[in-house]
């Protein structure tokens, strides 16, 4: 028994040694940062004015609460919308196998596509100099290319939206397929019998059917575009910036001094991540145990 | 209480190289509990489907107190369906699952919670009102879907399968429980089953179906005594069937003229089949019968319990009898028998 156990941990030891060492190592060390240690320039000292600074001071504050504001607003938006396209779009063809075949493919495709890849997609369809403008602009909808909505590197992020938006609807539709299809079509149909109409039917039976994994789905991808830097960089303007952004400016500033801010908002990034992890790994549990 | 006649109903799909449902015609009364009983893959639950409107047949009618059905939608037909596997929808409670229809028809809070109280005292589960699905047995799972179904007076209860997911005990209770309520409530009832003994157990009449095709629509009685043909009367457990032709208001056979008092003797195709069933059939070592009697050989006696099962060979022919084992006189395999087939037992059938 007891060799058995000293033979899982040993063979567990080398990766999980690798992670510890990479990930909280590297946590701990930027954790430290942010406290304002950094021998390299001489700074021994362990306070949290990086934070205070980050958060409250009169030159930063304002960039880190607009910042936080329009994360928030861009991972939700993004979610939200991108769990509403791969719904509504999971039951436009769920019964129908040729769209079926043709969105699974298409889907599948979007999947593997790197971030930065779609949101160079979004500057060329979208942009004031992209091919929807121009089209509009051909066909005389608009004056000139110039006329075209703000669409990227607005200071709403809406460029930020469509990129996730685009890129995160073929996650929630391929979970949401599977979902969809391991239910059938049983729920429904007895509710039709029943009564509901279409209407009801969504609102009664497939949402608080679906709803579970949705959420849990909406999760992660709130997490990930809360943390992702590539796209935010890409189509953001440089007020407001989201935060992942300032915080590699912050990292990139020639006087290291700010690196411990650079740190302190990369941290508080993490925070908020991982709350949401732990959230995600809460509801799962939860479920598994309602179940 | 609703009369439904379903009317030439055709209904093909691309994967089958038949039709599911292959010109059905039935017709049945207000307050009738009716089985649709077949093997697997028939098409019954196919009909229900249609009844229900998640089905559109390819032609014919279903015609629901004197109006068709195939232009009004499944929410608004009043035709309630309850599925093999219950369904419940398992994020409600149990008050929940069985107010929904209500809720859905925008009645009054008050008012759905005093009808689910009444239709879960009449399914006998007055206190689970709060439980989740997964807290229920099989059994009170099934109780609360048929009082989901009954809580908006269905014109008609369709219910699959209603036993097949229930243990032998629990079976029994539901089955008492289904008919209990049917005729205090006076619902017609329809419901699909694969299984004959359920069928005969609960219905009033049975639609057997084989390949999409109605074969009969009768009386559980008659399926035993007066089958319509020989699929019928197999599906039924009959064994006996011999070749006969008509004859002077007798039926001759190879193991001897057969008196026949069956009242369809005029209907008779001149070839025709006789059956009996085994538990009909009398045997003696004396020749003590005046008509029907016919000398055999007893090929095998296997005892069942309450039953002992005879085959006998009659002039090249094996004929099955079933006679109790109370009482049985001592025959044995290769004795020489008497087999007696009363003539108002035998019936005849055109195939």
């Amino acid at each position: 028994m007891g060799g058995e156990r000293l033979k899982i941990i040993l063979s567990l030891t080398p990766p999980l040694l690798i992670i510890f060492t990479l990930f909280f190592g590297g946590i701990f060390y930027g954790f430290l940062q942010s406290l304002g240690y950094q021998p390299a320039i001489g700074k021994y000292e362990i306070n949290f004015s990086a934070y205070y600074n980050v958060m409250f001071s009169e030159r930063y504050a304002k960039l880190f609460w607009t910042g936080l504001g329009l994360n928030l607003w861009v991972s939700f938006a993004s979610t939200f919308l991108a769990a509403v396209f791969a719904l509504f779009g999971a039951l436009a063809i769920r019964k129908t196998f040729f769209a079926k075949t043709i969105c699974n493919f298409i889907y599948s495709l979007n999947l593997p596509m790197p971030h930065l890849v779609v949101a160079v997609g979004i500057i060329f369809v979208f942009s004031q100099s992209g091919l929807l403008a121009r089209l509009a602009s051909q066909i005389g909808l608009i004056g000139s290319p110039g006329d075209f909505p703000v669409l990227v590197k607005d200071k709403y992020g809406l460029g930020i939206i469509l990129a996730y938006i685009w890129k995160e609807a073929a996650f929630f539709f391929i979970i949401l397929m599977s979902v969809l299809q391991s239910l059938g079509e049983n729920f429904e149909e007895l509710a039709q019998s029943l009564g509901a109409n279409r209407w009801q039917r969504f609102r009664y039976v497939i949402l608080p059917l679906v709803m579970p994994n949705l959420f849990s789905a909406s999760i992660i991808v709130f997490a990930f575009s809360f943390g992702a830097y590539e796209v935010p960089a890409l189509l953001g303007v440089i007020y407001p910036q989201m935060l992942p952004v300032m915080a590699f400016e912050f990292f990139l500033n020639p006087d290291l001094n700010a690196r411990s801010e650079g740190m302190a908002l990369s941290i508080i990034i993490a925070i908020i991540v991982m709350i949401l992890v732990v959230f995600y790994f809460w509801l799962t549990q939860a479920k598994i145990r309602k179940d | 209480m609703s009369k439904l006649n379903i009317k030439n109903l055709i209904k093909s799909f691309p994967s089958m190289d038949r039709p599911a449902v292959n010109n059905v015609n039935l017709d049945i009364e207000s307050g009738e509990l009716v089985a649709f009983l077949g093997p697997s893959g028939c098409g019954k639950t196919t009909i229900l489907k249609m009844i229900t409107g998640l089905f559109q047949p390819d032609s014919g009618d279903i015609i629901l107190d004197e109006q068709s059905l195939l232009k009004i939608p499944t929410e608004k037909r009043g035709v309630v369906m309850v599925f093999q596997n219950y369904l419940l929808f398992p994020y409600m409670n149990v008050n929940e699952n069985v107010g929904f229809a209500l809720k859905m028809k925008g009645v009054d809070k008050n008012i759905i919670d005093q009808k689910v109280k009444e239709m879960l005292e009449l399914v006998k589960l007055p206190d689970i009102g709060l439980r989740k699905p997964k807290q229920l047995s099989g059994g009170q799972q099934q109780r609360v879907a048929l009082a989901r179904a009954l809580i908006s007076n269905p014109r008609i209860l369709l219910l699959d399968e209603p036993l097949s997911n229930l243990d032998a005990h629990l079976r029994d209770e539901m089955r008492d429980l289904i008919v209990t309520i049917q005729q205090k409530l006076k619902v017609t009832t329809i419901f699909v089953t694969h299984d004959q003994e359920e069928a005969v157990l609960l219905a009033d009449k049975i639609a057997l179906i084989f390949d999409g095709e109605l074969q009969n629509f009768t009386s559980p009685k008659n399926y035993y005594e007066k089958p319509k043909n020989i699929k019928a009367a197999k599906f039924f457990g009959g064994v006996n069937f011999i070749n006969a032709k008509k004859d002077n208001h007798n039926l001759s056979t190879n193991i001897g003229t057969v008196h026949y008092k069956g009242e369809n003797y005029t209907d008779l195709n001149e070839d025709n089949i006789i059956t009996i069933r085994p538990e009909n059939i009398k045997l003696s070592k004396n020749n003590d019968f005046n008509d029907n009697s016919f000398k055999g050989l007893i090929k095998s006696v296997i005892f069942s319990g309450t039953h002992t099962r005879y085959k006998i060979i009659v002039n090249n022919l094996e004929l099955e009898c079933s006679l109790q084992s109370v009482g049985l006189q001592d025959i044995k395999t290769d004795d020489t028998i008497y087999v007696h087939l009363p003539s108002d037992k035998i019936w005849a059938m055109n195939e």
